[in-house]
């Protein structure tokens, strides 16, 4: 079976947001700022102006007169007024008739900028974990401290303390696609046409920034060319929208790839101290230690620290825990979403360290996992109950793949598991309209495709389920926030999730309000017959042609409305004593086995097999998960690997460019198995679970137990380069 | 920009000579000038394609392979004859980039841009290959080693092309290091070639500053088509010794200097066995 954009995309038919294009568009180019930190002393635009080509150049002194009287003055302007956070900040914009032509106009700008100091790393803030009293700082933008039980107590009883101090590299999304998008003005309304995971959070996001009432933004998504968490905020809504203005023409704003490097919100390094008080195999108590680097982030921001940490101290039964963590601002560009946003990173160490803990002991590290991994009613640190949770039946496959891998594996071959979890629920809600005319089931959303299948393929999937019609038979129509209903967003793994239960709410009233007009009792079911979409009752079909009102048959089908807002979790308040932290809701395993070979000369890693088991809740659509799995493990083998943004003491990205930013190939991406566990329900349609961020979490932990096993020297640090591995096995 | 697309050797010469001096670039598979033009390093007034030139022979000799210097690598990796002939070579070329850049890249282009990362240019040297260079007067060749003045620089003159490169057959080897194994920049990479007749064995390294070079205090050591694991081993810490090893961000000097030993006995080893092939 082909999915139904697949055709269109091999052929480059479809429009995604690098393609958008209108009659006497303008080309935008941002003009950012040339230091990672700064005060901007004055902003000439008279030579870019003056440049061939250009219609308007705009700074933050033209917000004023752009912006409708009083709407100006936000919180956090488009152009900073003053202090310059990061390199490559904007700083002011320019649009002109061509491409070329607005960037040789943007690097004539004038900037006179007085350099302030800069804090590149975590290091230059907290050069080691900071002690009672000093984590006071304006360099940090969220503390966050929780603890459950008597965690002195229990490394006091402890036989034995394992402890362990990891890093993480900054990663980018890297989607084929740069952020692009095109706006116009067209009197008070905003409207932007954009490569966007969220239209609803673009045009919030938009509306604050400039200071406009949501209603008067207008967002319509485009196709969507890869989104990876990195689309799903507003970004370049608000300059292309400021240029339209200027310009009172459409006027086109696109990413360079370098500048997606550094402007595309993303995973920043962090630094993480793990330690384990043991009495046999149980763990007394943990403590999780986490700097995280936000970089330029705003206060009110940050998301991560808070949610991440518990991912630390994993699905693993503990007598006590404390999860402390500073998110520290640096000058590097604002923290954002990347695909499960900084679990890969959170389990990397948690999940080393737990290996650290089996192998000092002697234990084989899948039965410790079993022993004191999450089953459904234990309790998390922070007090809540664990829902239906896969893992113990995971682990279960995961042995059977092991003991298989074994046998047919040669000598040498390192395997490592590891374990992630994530929250998939559906608590971020959205709403969807059906449509049923006599030949279609249209699917009305703002939402776009992004790749993955959630969109084109699981909404379809459960209209199928809940109408009875095929596939061929429905479409989405892609629809914008001034005529569709609201939805949340493609991201979070929550898309199947909260909109699929959309559509199946409008599914079963659309049904209802059919069976009102057919008389009889038995369950209606829909059907194509010969292009006519037909209502079948008691075996009695009847065409939708002839059970349209008059008013209907002008506006084009009966039309239904579905919503689903889901419950979220709740923790225990006396256990949070700073800061914030987030429940779960839908709890959702991935156990992942990696199988690898490691040069000991070189240090060179090759993953020879890899195998993923994933708690699906239910599966609604076979090829589609089974596409997710394998591309989570292959971003996750990238993470593990090879990827890492590099940044030197003037926080200046030293790797902007595919060349040294090394995303896998085909050639580094192994034979992958998928497995699905089923039953243990989520909040989905049908029980199913989110399913495109779990599968990206085990990798780095997978690949890093899997060295470990097969060298027995361990590498705390991500990417696992041939250097690192060379040095942890003492090389040099 | 001008471009022009001569279809004779005749008229290229002349377009180079009649150019404005010094804004004509050559345009061969273009995968790194291409990048130059696109980031602004480069922005010559004329860019002189070679694409419809007949230069794309691959023609074996007694003792040699003669390649034009626009056949796509991907046309020589594809020969036949290559991987037995001149094992070292054939290793190379397939360790270059990913497959659609192989067809795109040429010997030339990769000569005449004498690139520090290009790992062609280890195993040429080690071949001692000679380079055909066309100009107006005719055809001269000049060992590869004298065509190579530095990074980004060589003995080509105003008016003159790369024609032809002739290969020699001799058991060889090339051995590489990256982070990531498909389509990187080498880390390192090394080169070793043995020719019987002489008894002697030629080692090149790249990776190294500023660009590819023989390491030939390290070759002094080796005698004979099979010298002894001792003698390998004191070549490979001669070679590590003697190199110019530069950090950067790809790798620190400690790591490029490990691999430089490391790669070097791995490659006179698979010379001297006559094993070829880089492990997977």
């Amino acid at each position: 079976m082909i999915r139904s954009d697949a055709r269109l995309k091999a052929r480059g038919a479809l429009e995604f947001g690098v393609d958008l294009d209108a009659p006497g568009a303008l080309h935008g180019v941002l003009i950012r700022s040339p230091v990672a930190h700064g005060r901007l002393r004055r902003v000439d635009l008279d030579r870019v102006r003056s440049a061939p080509g250009v219609v308007c150049a705009i700074g933050h002194a033209e917000l004023a007169e752009l912006l409708p009287s009083g709407r100006g003055a936000t919180a956090h302007p488009a152009f900073p007024a003053a202090e310059l956070r990061y390199r490559g900040e904007p700083i002011a914009a320019v649009a002109a008739r061509s491409l070329a032509e607005a960037r040789w106009a943007a690097a004539r700008a004038h900037l006179e900028i007085e350099p302030l100091p800069i804090f590149a790393q975590i290091e230059d803030v907290f050069p080691d974990w900071p002690g009672a009293g000093e984590g006071e700082s304006e360099h940090v933008n969220a503390h966050v401290l929780a603890r459950q039980g008597d965690v002195e107590g229990a490394f006091a009883r402890a036989d034995r303390v394992v402890r362990g101090k990891y890093r993480t590299a900054g990663i980018v999304q890297m989607p084929l696609e740069p952020h692009a998008c095109l706006a116009r003005v067209d009197g008070e309304t905003w409207h932007v046409q954009s490569s966007t995971q969220s239209p609803f959070g673009a045009r919030e996001d938009t509306s604050a920034i400039l200071g406009i009432p949501e209603e008067q933004v207008v967002v319509e998504a485009s196709w969507v060319g890869g989104g990876f968490g990195g689309k799903g905020a507003g970004l370049l809504e608000p300059y292309a929208l400021l240029l339209a203005a200027a310009a009172r023409r459409p006027v086109k704003l696109q990413l360079s790839y370098a500048e997606e490097f550094e402007l595309s919100r993303s995973t920043l390094p962090s630094i993480i101290w793990v330690e384990s008080a043991l009495a046999g195999d149980r763990i007394l108590g943990r403590r999780v230690r986490l700097l995280l680097d936000t970089g330029a982030s705003l206060p009110g921001r940050d998301f991560a620290t808070g949610y991440a940490i518990g991912f630390i101290a994993g699905p693993y039964r503990i007598g006590a825990v404390e999860l402390e963590g500073y998110a520290v601002k640096t000058n590097k560009p604002p923290f954002g979403p990347h695909r499960a946003p900084f679990a890969p990173q959170c389990v990397f160490a948690g999940e080393s360290h737990t290996d650290e803990i089996a192998r000092a002991a002697g234990w084989d590290p899948l039965e410790f996992r079993e022993r004191t991994g999450w089953r459904e009613g234990d309790e998390t640190p922070l007090g809540q109950k664990v829902g239906p949770f896969g893992l113990q039946e995971a682990l279960e496959r995961a042995r059977a793949i092991r003991e298989r891998w074994k046998k047919e594996l040669p000598a040498g071959t390192g395997l490592g598991l590891a374990v992630g979890f994530w929250s998939t629920g559906t608590s971020a809600g959205g709403e969807v309209l059906l449509r049923l005319t006599p030949s279609e089931l249209v699917v009305e959303t703002v939402e776009a495709e992004i790749g993955s299948g959630s969109v084109i393929r699981g909404l379809v999937a459960v209209a199928e389920e809940v109408t009875g019609l095929p596939r061929e038979a429905i479409r989405i129509g892609r629809t914008d926030t001034a005529r569709g209903p609201y939805d949340a967003g493609v991201y979070g793994s929550r898309t199947l999730g909260a909109l699929g239960n959309a559509v199946g709410d409008a599914g079963t009233k659309l049904l209802q309000e059919l069976a009102r007009r057919i008389p009889g009792r038995g369950e209606l079911r829909l059907e194509v017959i010969g292009g006519s979409c037909v209502a079948v009752r008691n075996g009695s079909r009847v065409t939708v042609a002839s059970l349209l009102t008059d008013s209907e048959r002008a506006t084009g089908g009966v039309l239904a409305r579905g919503r689903h807002y889901g419950r979220g979790g709740e923790i225990l308040a006396e256990r949070v004593l700073t800061g914030g932290f987030y429940a779960y809701t839908d709890f959702t395993a991935a156990v992942h086995l990696a199988a690898v070979s490691v040069d000991r000369e070189t240090g060179q890693v090759r993953v020879l097999r890899y195998a993923a088991i994933a708690d699906a809740g239910r599966v609604v659509d076979p090829p589609t998960y089974r596409a997710q799995v394998e591309g989570g493990v292959a971003m996750g083998l990238g993470e593990a690997l090879t990827e890492e943004t590099l940044w030197n003491a003037s926080a200046e990205l030293q790797n902007p460019g595919l060349l040294d930013y090394r995303v896998p190939t085909i050639l580094e991406v192994p034979p992958i198995e998928v497995e699905v566990v089923e039953g243990f329900l989520g909040a989905g349609p049908g029980g199913a679970k989110g399913g495109g961020e779990p599968p990206v979490i085990p990798v780095p932990g997978a690949v890093a137990n899997a060295v470990a096993d097969a060298t027995g020297a361990r590498v705390r640090e991500l990417p696992l380069t041939p250097e690192r591995v060379a040095r942890a096995l003492k090389l040099l | 920009m001008q471009l022009l697309a001569p279809t004779r050797a005749e008229e290229a010469i002349a377009a180079l000579l009649d150019g404005p001096e010094g804004r004509v670039a050559v345009l061969a598979g273009g995968t790194d000038l291409l990048l130059d033009l696109d980031e602004g390093k480069s922005s010559p007034e004329v860019l002189l394609s070679l694409h419809r030139l007949p230069w794309r022979e691959l023609t074996w000799e007694a003792e040699r392979l003669e390649i034009g210097a626009t056949l796509p690598l991907a046309q020589l990796e594809q020969d036949p004859e290559l991987a037995r002939r001149i094992p070292g070579l054939h290793e190379a070329v397939g360790a270059i980039g990913g497959v659609a850049l192989r067809h795109q890249a040429t010997l030339g282009g990769n000569l005449v841009r004498a690139s520090p990362v290009s790992d062609l240019i280890p195993i040429l040297l080690a071949l001692e290959c000679e380079v055909g260079l066309l100009g107006s007067g005719g055809e001269r060749s000049l060992p590869l080693e004298q065509f190579l003045l530095g990074p980004r620089r060589t003995a080509l003159q105003r008016g003159e092309l790369v024609r032809r490169v002739w290969v020699p057959a001799l058991p060889s080897a090339f051995r590489w290091q990256r982070v990531r194994p498909a389509n990187d920049v080498s880390q390192i990479s090394v080169a070793v070639a043995f020719a019987p007749k002489e008894e002697r064995w030629r080692i090149a390294t790249a990776g190294v500053a500023p660009l590819a070079r023989r390491a030939k205090a390290a070759e002094a050591i080796l005698r004979g088509p099979s010298p002894g694991e001792e003698a390998i081993a004191a070549a490979g810490a001669s070679a590590a010794e003697e190199a110019e090893v530069r950090q950067d961000r790809r790798a620190t000097d400690a790591y490029r200097r490990h691999l430089l030993r490391t790669l070097v006995l791995r490659a006179i080893r698979a010379v001297a066995t006559g094993v070829g092939g880089q492990p997977a």
